[in-house]
């Protein structure tokens, strides 16, 4: 062990006591964190990298986990050798955490203040002013505004952002020597992602902390890590300088990891995938030549089609309940005035930050939510006000993938049950045995066995339910998809597979896509057209391969600027 | 077996559990004992007396006589048969009338939901056992008086439940993706919703099987119940002066029955909620 | 804020008609004519007819409707048929012993649940914790007839510790008549009390913020007497107040086992002689006492919980 490494984790092993016996969640895995650097932890989801991060603050919840064998010496103290009481001195103060979701992560019935100063109390032993005017200077630094009346403020009055930033003041508010960042940006919006990264930089600077930050994105660790260590299946598979790992990593689930994440601009026809640098057993593959081969779509020429949508004017408005009996006082335009013509097999992208009016714009056009004004015309008919038999009729042609593979499939249904549905609502197939086989075609073409059909939606992970949701949404031949961040919830390396299919499928099936995603470095990849959506309009629309070298407005510019650009940083000095 | 994996899941899970198998078997040797005495199989002869007034339990008489010489055992057989009785009455009373009108009000909002609300809040309003024993009275005592006081009590918690979680279920995705492929109303509430909201059946049948137990002890220790009938609380009423002269065996039946099947229905619920509740899941 | 009490307030107007529909379908028109049942056998149609004027029963549906309405807000609830004695007046003299009984034990009982149940929590999944709630599942098993008739005759009468029945209402004199009725009131509550308690608890202590105040360093004691409790009070009081109005009402069953002369063995005793104005008047009594009482927890949940929006 040398003496400039704050942490050092040596041969540590980590298993948990579960139903199904004994699971092997971090694998006998080493690295160092040097005084004063940030190291990157990188992995997909199940890695074993958040267990580690637990591991290391002492947290994890005994007794289902155990650790069998392994040292974490936190500068030259074993930390697994402390008692509860010595590790509760070194938690808050020499090292703190935060967590991936500020919104449950902080104490709904406490103000924030409260919150920042409690650490300060019990480590520092401050009086509750002396704690309670740190905290307000904390904050100060964190960059919320008005800090001292903000302090006074609960956590649901504040935004996700705002959150996150208590979470940062409260973390650095005892000086640690150690910070670990376990998912910090990733429930948040791409801008916010962006002020959140370089905050965390800044203070680790000005507070010379050392930073282990954990992400599945390694993108998101460009700009901020000195080292990588790269996680796969409990393992660390790869660990080096970050700029090493960026420019000439050696391990092929590293190479996968960094190809498969889209770029602005040129791209190959279909992402890579981790798929494509190794093999399920873990052995390293050639990649062909013509699958890194990236094509410019301004020199492709898409054969001139007719138009299938178009939306005139849409304005979707929610009311805005008030009074003493509750009635509608004004009303909020979630989608305000939005037109656009989509031709045949194209995709728009839609993209913008939470709350833009995206996700209303496509549940309107689809007629799940009823819009208050304006025109929606499919292949030539206007749909706006059709109802009953009619509209049942047009959602054989319209469809919809949502965002939350995990909510959008009815946890008490098969996943026959679940393919077949719709052929049944529209007695599409003559028996039972037929629609069951129009099931078994298309569950291959997602990607999935047929003899898991019989499975339920909680058998499967978070990509392949997206699969299930795609087949489902494509049992009934439509011809319109509407895609709501259908991407978003899964991790990098599984998004890059389910866009891929989704070029696929569109390609088979002649499909037309509005493709509607917060990033828009996947919109960029996916879409032909791009609009850009703010408080409920289209501020901005160009062809996608134009959009990202001369966007026009301030906010697009901005988001551009926000996507994390997956190259490492300069090595300081 | 059913097919539904949450089912089939639960299934395992109390297998697991031996107090919850042990529960289950309690519930079960009651309800068959229910049933013998009601078809007229067991303890039909209760009312005849079997030997000398107030014999001490023996091997004779496993619970010992009453006073007027009448089986303990048989007694407390009979009493058996009301109580389970009257949990099933007001469970059948309860779950179509809380399911339906819970769902309505949840699932389409609007004048339905604000009916349904006042509807169960009104009920809710008057106490339990103020209910109980006015409709009791009025309707005139006896057993059919226990089943309707029950049931217009017992619906009342199982409904505003029911509204609760469909009115969350309504807004998850997969209730809107069964609107995106063409489902209708019918087919959102009856075959999406209800099925993922059915646990809270089961949990609430449970918990209120033993609430309508003890309501039932009560009305009949009042004089309220059934009539002619020995019950578990027309029992404790003759206990009460039996006890000074050291009569404990009548006291001692009708609690000891009452507190097996009790504890079996508590252990039980405990269990299935742990079971069922997908938000206990992995915890 | 106001507006939202006031609207809660308005609401109650809805509650408390149908609480005096189902007052009046039950009294009104389910009984029948209760004349007979008052006079005896003997009666004769003219002395019936009398009763009947007397008694208001010869006014439409609709205006004794209007009565029983009138008398959810007035509390003046006519006399009682038993002992001819204004009901509004055996109201307030039953109220006394009642609550000498119920409010010492709701709030003895309310505070030693609280905590048994953080001390269960803290030791949650060890040997403690399963003994206690075992303990309260085969507590809550035993019918309270048993409690009231082994305790009366164990602890008062085999060993004398108590008075067996009756009551002074004389301070400190009533101590002794209420005692053992208000342990046995305390013993059947805690069962359920630490159940919910626990739970409750116990939801709280698996969320994130509890794993943020860990990674502060806090203690394990801290985290469960700050942020848990702090939380875990937001559905512990609205449990808590819901429950206050049946103190006004008493404990049927102890005041009847134990001769205690407060509200609940009024009713008893008006159950009894099918005295029905006096069972009207604690139905629309206790009604009220719900409804008021609903309220307040409504609103103290929304000050305990500055999620709540008002609108």
């Amino acid at each position: 062990m040398s003496l400039n490494n704050l942490l050092s984790v040596k041969n540590l092993t980590v298993e948990f006591q579960t139903s199904e016996g004994i699971i092997r969640a971090v694998n006998n895995i080493s690295f160092d964190i040097p005084q004063g650097k940030t190291i990157g932890i990188v992995g997909e989801s199940g890695s074993g990298k958040s267990v580690t991060s637990l591991a290391v603050m002492g947290l994890l919840q005994k007794p289902a986990a155990r650790i069998p064998s392994g040292e974490i010496y936190f500068n030259g103290q074993d930390l697994l050798k402390l008692n509860e009481q010595q590790m509760r001195a070194i938690r808050g103060n020499d090292i703190s955490m935060i967590f991936q979701e500020p919104m449950t992560s902080l104490n709904p019935v406490f103000k924030v203040g409260e919150q920042i100063s409690e650490a300060l109390r019990v480590h520092k032993n401050l009086s509750k002013k002396e704690a309670w005017e740190k905290a307000v200077h904390l904050m100060n630094q964190v960059g919320i505004p008005n800090p001292s009346s903000s302090a006074h403020k609960y956590p649901h009055e504040m935004s996700g952002g705002q959150k996150q930033r208590v979470m940062i003041a409260m973390a650095i508010s005892c000086d640690p020597k150690l910070l670990i960042a376990d998912e910090p940006t990733t429930a948040l919006d791409v801008t916010i992602q962006k002020q959140v990264l370089e905050l965390l930089q800044k203070l680790q600077q000005e507070y010379k902390m050392s930073m282990m930050f954990i992400t599945h994105d390694l993108g998101v660790i460009g700009d901020i890590a000195d080292d990588v260590v790269v996680m796969y299946r409990s393992n660390v598979v790869e660990k080096n300088h970050a700029q090493t790992i960026f420019h000439s990593a050696t391990h092929p689930y590293t190479k996968g990891l960094l190809a498969c994440r889209p770029k602005l601009g040129a791209n190959p026809r279909r992402l890579l995938t981790v798929s494509d640098f190794m093999t399920e057993s873990g052995e390293e593959k050639i990649v062909p030549v013509e699958r890194v081969q990236v094509f410019d779509k301004e020199q492709e020429v898409k054969s001139e089609s007719q138009i299938l949508l178009e939306v005139d004017q849409l304005v979707t408005q929610f009311p805005i309940k008030g009074g003493l009996f509750g009635r509608t006082v004004d009303h909020f335009k979630a989608v305000d005035g939005v037109s656009f013509k989509l031709k045949k097999g194209q995709t728009l992208g839609l993209v913008g930050e939470s709350g833009c009016g995206k996700t209303t714009l496509g549940r309107s056009i689809l007629r799940l939510v009823e819009p208050s004004a304006g025109k929606i015309i499919y292949d030539g008919k206007d749909i706006t006000h059709v109802y009953h038999e009619e509209l049942r009729q047009l959602r054989k042609k319209m469809q919809i993938i949502f965002q939350d593979p995990y909510s959008s499939l009815n946890p008490r249904m098969t996943i026959t049950d679940i393919l077949t549905e719709p052929l049944n609502i529209h007695k599409v197939g003559a028996n039972k045995n037929e629609r069951f086989d129009m099931a078994r075609e298309l569950i291959e073409k997602v990607g999935l066995k047929s003899n898991h059909m019989s499975r339920y939606p909680h058998e499967f992970s978070g990509g392949q339910r997206q699969r299930i949701c795609i087949a489902r949404a494509l049992m009934l031949r439509p011809e319109f998809v509407i895609c709501d961040e259908s991407v978003s919830a899964l991790d990098v390396s599984i998004q890059a597979q389910v866009l891929n299919l989704l070029l696929d499928l569109q390609q088979e099936f002649g499909l037309t896509y509005i493709f509607i995603s917060h990033d828009l470095s996947v919109v960029n990849f996916i879409a032909d057209e791009v609009g850009v959506m703010y408080a409920g309009k289209i501020i901005e629309m160009d062809k996608a391969s134009r959009i990202y070298k001369n966007a026009k407005e301030e906010y697009t510019r901005s988001l551009l600027s926000a996507i994390p650009k997956g190259l490492a940083r300069e090595t300081r000095p | 077996m059913n097919k539904n994996s949450l089912w089939k899941d639960a299934f395992y899970r109390l297998a697991q559990d031996k107090l919850a198998l042990i529960s289950i078997l309690i519930v079960f040797l009651y309800f068959f004992v229910a049933l013998f005495s009601g078809l007229g199989w067991i303890a039909s002869n209760w009312s005849q007396e079997v030997g000398a007034s107030n014999l001490a339990p023996s091997f004779d008489h496993l619970l010992g006589t009453d006073i007027f010489g009448r089986s303990v055992l048989q007694k407390v057989i009979r009493g058996t048969q009301v109580a389970m009785s009257v949990g099933a009455a007001a469970a059948l009373i309860a779950i179509p009338i809380g399911v339906i009108l819970g769902a309505l009000a949840g699932y389409f909002g609007g004048w339905i939901d604000d009916f349904v609300t006042w509807l169960y809040t009104t009920f809710s309003s008057v106490p339990n056992i103020m209910l109980l024993i006015s409709i009791t009275l009025i309707l005139g005592k006896g057993i059919f008086s226990v089943y309707v006081a029950l049931g217009a009590t017992s619906w009342v918690n199982l409904c505003r439940l029911i509204r609760g979680e469909v009115l969350k279920h309504k807004e998850r995705e997969y209730v809107q993706a069964a609107g995106a492929i063409g489902g209708g109303h019918m087919r959102k509430l009856f075959r999406h919703i209800l099925p993922n909201v059915s646990h809270i059946v089961i949990i609430n049948t449970s918990m209120q099987f033993q609430t309508a137990i003890k309501s039932e002890v009560i009305l009949s220790y009042l004089g309220l119940g059934v009539q002619g009938e020995p019950s578990w609380g027309t029992m404790i009423d003759d206990a009460k002066l039996e006890l000074v002269r050291g009569v404990w065996w009548q006291l001692a039946g009708a609690t000891l029955a009452m507190f097996f099947i009790l504890l079996a229905f508590n252990i039980l619920g405990d269990a299935l909620r742990d079971a069922l509740d997908p938000k206990l899941k992995g915890k | 804020m106001t507006k939202y009490i006031i609207r809660r307030l308005l609401y109650m107007i809805p509650v408390l008609l149908g609480v005096s529909l189902i007052i009046f379908v039950l009294f009104n028109l389910v009984s029948g004519d209760p004349t007979a049942v008052l006079l005896g056998k003997n009666a004769t149609a003219r002395q019936m007819a009398d009763l009947r004027e007397q008694l208001g029963l010869n006014k439409s549906l609709w205006l004794q409707y209007l009565d029983v309405v009138k008398s959810a807000f007035t509390f003046d609830f006519g006399h009682s048929w038993a002992t001819k004695q204004e009901i509004s007046k055996m109201i307030l003299q039953g109220a006394y012993p009642s609550l000498c009984l119920s409010v010492p034990a709701f709030v003895i009982s309310t505070v030693l649940s609280l905590f048994i149940s953080l001390f269960v929590a803290y030791y949650r999944g060890k040997g403690i914790d399963l003994f206690i709630r075992v303990l309260c599942i085969a507590g809550m098993s035993i019918s309270a007839l048993a409690y009231i008739l082994f305790f009366q005759w164990f602890f008062a009468f085999k060993l004398g510790w108590f008075e067996i029945s009756g009551f002074d209402p004389e301070f400190p004199h009533f101590i002794s008549y209420v005692a053992l009725p208000a342990i046995i009131w305390i013993v059947l509550s805690i069962g359920p009390d630490v159940r919910f308690f626990r739970t409750v608890i116990l939801d709280e202590i698996y969320q994130d913020y509890v794993r943020t105040a860990r990674s502060k360093g806090l203690s394990e004691f801290t985290i469960l007497l700050r942020h848990v409790l702090r939380n875990a009070l937001i559905p512990i009081i609205t449990y808590v107040v819901i429950q206050i109005p049946s103190l006004i009402l008493g404990a049927l069953l102890l005041e009847n086992f134990f001769s205690i002369p407060g509200l609940g063995g009024m009713t008893l005793n008006a159950l009894n002689a099918s005295d029905f104005p006096v069972m009207k008047a604690m139905a629309i009594l206790s009604s009220v006492g719900y409804i008021l009482f609903g309220l307040l927890s409504d609103i103290l949940y929304t000050i305990a919980d500055p999620r709540i929006k008002f609108n």
